[in-house]
């Protein structure tokens, strides 16, 4: 065949490199409305679920078992079931009906029916529902902030470079495991420097992760996944029940934490039974509620190009944010890992969480270079800053980002790195140095930085952690090299899994530590004027961009 | 002794192309034709712990070379194979190829392997081209080397691969294969890959369990 011009061009264009595939429902490459979805359906006997979407007990999975046993109400299961699920639907979205109303039928819901509601609405309706449903007023923005070489210095630049800009969470995970630790410890002590308060994690295996989180090297904890299928919960060793003691074991310590889901893992390790995207990660939330865990990081997530990849996938990912906030669990949505080539697509997904606002928007925007992201790259990185500035200043959107000063992330850069190094210091780590101090202050990413001597931090690391250090070494230690500013925030920090108010669902800190949950920052929105709104304090400062210029300069 | 490896070799596969030609023992023998590669895979009986110290054995998943041809990259089952296969013999140590009925999970059919090796060194090699390097003793969601973006691994680095298995085998510790990392493999390949494992799962039979499988390359 002659080739036409018009589709040679077309073939150059980067979303020519993406991978799209036809549905194939058997496998459950399908992302919602699959054909095998089980229909809704709830039987109780002696209050007692004796029949849930057309299964009966004695055919129950461990999901069906604990979905049914520990997280529908009885109470209100059946009225709700009764419903018709297209005016279920209308509730939901309509502005007229408050969030309090919708939450408390959100678990007389079944998984099969929940889907199906879902299922009748379409994108600006699901956002009309994520505007009125999430739980905390205000919304807000994580961060991922890793790089290649785990880079202690760099890690620290980066991390209070990241709190300056706004993001109230922060995610680190390695390169090599054993770095967990000095990671943990190096974007704590560099966010508390950016702003205090900030959360912080460290994604690594369960049982480190844990400990890290009990020596107070970590804030919260989100890598705690679990899935739709019981063929892939037991392929990863674990079961519901194994997961909730593991939340428990977080909750005992006053640490926050939330559980992982998304569309596409099931279908992705080859056990979907069948069935849609949609309705397995619905099992998933049901079983996250059922827990008592108080929130998901969902929006498919590591999984994304499964979804992405097939029919009304991008749309399954914002109904499964929404399933979340129609069960109250905080939602810390996706827009974390790169799914396409196209400009285009990634930020069109990203709309559909930025323009009604989540508890997070992304729950990981990469603040470092993508190619120093190792949750394998984000959508949007620190050379997307101006664009996701301007999308905010062109829409009066808060995406959980402020306009900076060149300057000033320098200052907040070199200051946290020259923190770290007292830090490794006291704690008897190897040094960093003056030359890295320098290179990560003003470094774009890892390929400006020199080489560790990547063993010597492994023994530093192991003997630190033999010693039994804790936070409280690194308070002293930064309090002792004159970082009081840097101790106090890391101190407050450590108190509060004593205080425990931000165990509460949707929980973050401003910078003087007062607690903003679902609890005291409740969703108001009822239609237009209400809700959360831009304060005029806040719009002045997302007016006033890098790029915007001031008139009075302009020919003078 | 590696020249009379070549010629058993040699051997093998004109006896069994001669029994394929007559059809003869065809019901558990089966051909992939595609690509360039034409490999015979003849399926023996239930594996058994290996006796020799100087093997590595190969898990493959059930349709490898069979109703699947192709990795994600669509490289060719038997030149994959045939690299992997050549890195071991290269280093003087056997291969053995066990075809794993029980699970197509990359880890769990790497330390199946790697337990029934003589050795106690083992490959798991999946239908879409992921393969990592497992030992006996590990944790199987553990690994001695793993590489999960398949679609960077050329052939050369097969070969490799199969390389560094044999000289842990020999009780060296050699230099891990560079891994390479692109974030722009998942949007390209991640529902192809979900695609080709779901294909795979399929043919799992668990009566069927793990067999010794006796594989010849045409030329």
């Amino acid at each position: 065949m002659k080739r036409s011009k018009r589709f040679l061009e077309l073939e150059k264009r980067p979303i020519s490199n993406d991978g799209f595939i036809r549905e194939w429902p058997e496998a459950g490459l399908v992302a919602m409305e699959g054909p095998d979805d089980p229909k809704p359906s709830v039987t109780v006997e002696n209050g007692k679920i004796v029949e849930l979407d057309g299964k009966r007990r004695e055919d129950f999975d461990m999901l069906d078992s604990f979905i049914a046993d520990h997280t529908l109400d009885l109470n209100i299961v059946e009225e709700v079931m009764a419903h018709d699920s297209k005016e279920l639907a209308k509730k939901i979205v309509d502005l007229n009906v408050c969030r309090d109303e919708v939450k408390r039928f959100g678990l007389g819901m079944t998984p099969a029916k929940v889907v199906e509601v879902v299922g009748h609405m379409n994108v600006v309706e699901m956002m009309m529902a994520v505007q009125k449903m999430r739980a905390r007023k205000t919304p807000s923005n994580q961060c991922h902030v890793t790089n290649v070489k785990d880079h202690p210095a760099l890690l620290a630049a980066d991390a209070a470079e990241a709190a300056l800009r706004g993001f109230d969470e922060m995610e680190t995970t390695v390169g090599i495991v054993r770095y967990a630790p000095s990671n943990a410890i190096s974007i704590m002590v560099g966010s508390q420097t950016g702003r205090g308060g900030v959360l912080t994690q460290c994604a690594v295996e369960e049982a480190m992760e844990l400990e890290m989180g009990m020596r107070g090297f970590t804030a919260y904890a989100e890598t705690v996944s679990v899935y739709g299928t019981e063929q892939v919960f037991v392929d990863g060793d674990d079961t519901p029940w194994s997961k909730s003691f593991l939340a428990s074991a977080y909750a005992s310590r006053g640490l926050k934490m939330r559980y992982t889901s998304g569309t596409g893992s099931e279908a992705e390790m080859g056990f979907a039974d069948g069935k849609s995207m949609l309705y397995l990660e619905a099992r998933c939330l049901y079983m996250t509620k059922g827990a008592g865990v108080q929130g998901i990081q969902n929006g498919s997530i590591s999984c994304i190009g499964v979804p992405g990849a097939v029919p009304s996938g991008v749309r399954a990912i914002l109904a499964e944010n929404l399933i979340a906030m129609l069960l109250d669990l905080e939602c810390a949505s996706g827009n974390d890992q790169t799914f396409t080539h196209s400009r285009t697509r990634r930020t069109a997904r990203m709309l559909m969480q930025f323009l009604p606002g989540t508890d997070f928007i992304f729950s990981g925007y990469s603040a470092v270079p993508n190619y120093d992201n190792m949750f394998a790259g984000s959508t949007h990185d620190v050379d997307d800053y101006d664009d996701f500035l301007t999308l905010q200043r062109d829409l009066k959107v808060n995406g959980g980002l402020v306009p900076v000063d060149e300057e000033e992330v320098i200052k907040v850069r070199n200051k946290g790195v020259r923190a770290l190094q007292a830090v490794f210091k006291e704690l008897s780590m190897p040094d960093i140095t003056d030359e890295e101090v320098e290179a990560a202050t003003y470094a774009h990413g890892s390929k400006d930085m020199p080489d560790r001597d990547v063993r010597g931090d492994f023994r530093g690391i192991e003997d630190m952690l033999n010693r039994g250090t804790t936070g409280v070494q690194i308070v002293q230690a930064l309090a002792k090299h004159g970082f009081e500013d840097v101790a106090e925030n890391f101190f407050n920090l450590l108190k509060q899994r004593i205080a425990g108010d931000y165990l509460h669902t949707s929980a973050i800190f401003d910078e003087n530590f007062h607690c903003i949950s679902a609890v005291n920052d409740k969703n108001d929105y009822a239609g237009p004027g209400t809700g959360y709104r831009i304060s005029d304090e806040l719009w002045e400062k997302l007016k006033n961009t890098r790029l915007a210029k001031d008139p009075a300069n302009i020919g003078e | 002794m590696q020249l009379n490896e070549d010629a058993i070799r040699q051997i093998v596969v004109d006896v069994v192309s001669g029994m394929t030609k007559e059809g003869g023992n065809s019901a558990s023998t089966s051909t992939s034709t595609a690509g360039s590669g034409n490999m015979t895979m003849k399926e023996l009986g239930l594996a058994e712990e290996g006796k020799s110290s100087d093997e590595v054995v190969i898990g493959l998943p059930p349709a490898f070379g069979k109703e699947l041809s192709k990795t994600m990259t669509e490289q060719d089952h038997a030149d994959v194979l045939r690299e992997v296969m050549a890195g071991i013999e290269e280093e003087g140590i056997k291969a053995r190829v066990v075809k794993n009925y029980v699970t197509a999970d990359v880890g769990f059919m790497g330390h199946k392997a790697a337990q029934l090796s003589g050795s106690g060194i083992g490959i798991g090699l999946q239908s879409k081209g992921t393969i990592l390097i497992h030992q006996k003793d590990l944790n199987p969601l553990s690994n001695l080397e793993l590489f999960p973006q398949a679609p960077l691994i050329d052939l050369e680095t097969f070969r490799q691969i199969g390389k560094n298995a044999a000289r842990y085998a020999k009780g060296e510790n050699p230099d891990p294969v560079p891994t390479r990392n692109d974030q722009m493999a998942r949007p390209k390949y991640q529902a192809i890959a979900a695609v080709l494992y779901n294909k795979e799962v399929q043919y799992l039979d668990q009566n069927k369990k793990i067999v010794d499988v006796e594989v010849t390359f045409g030329k």
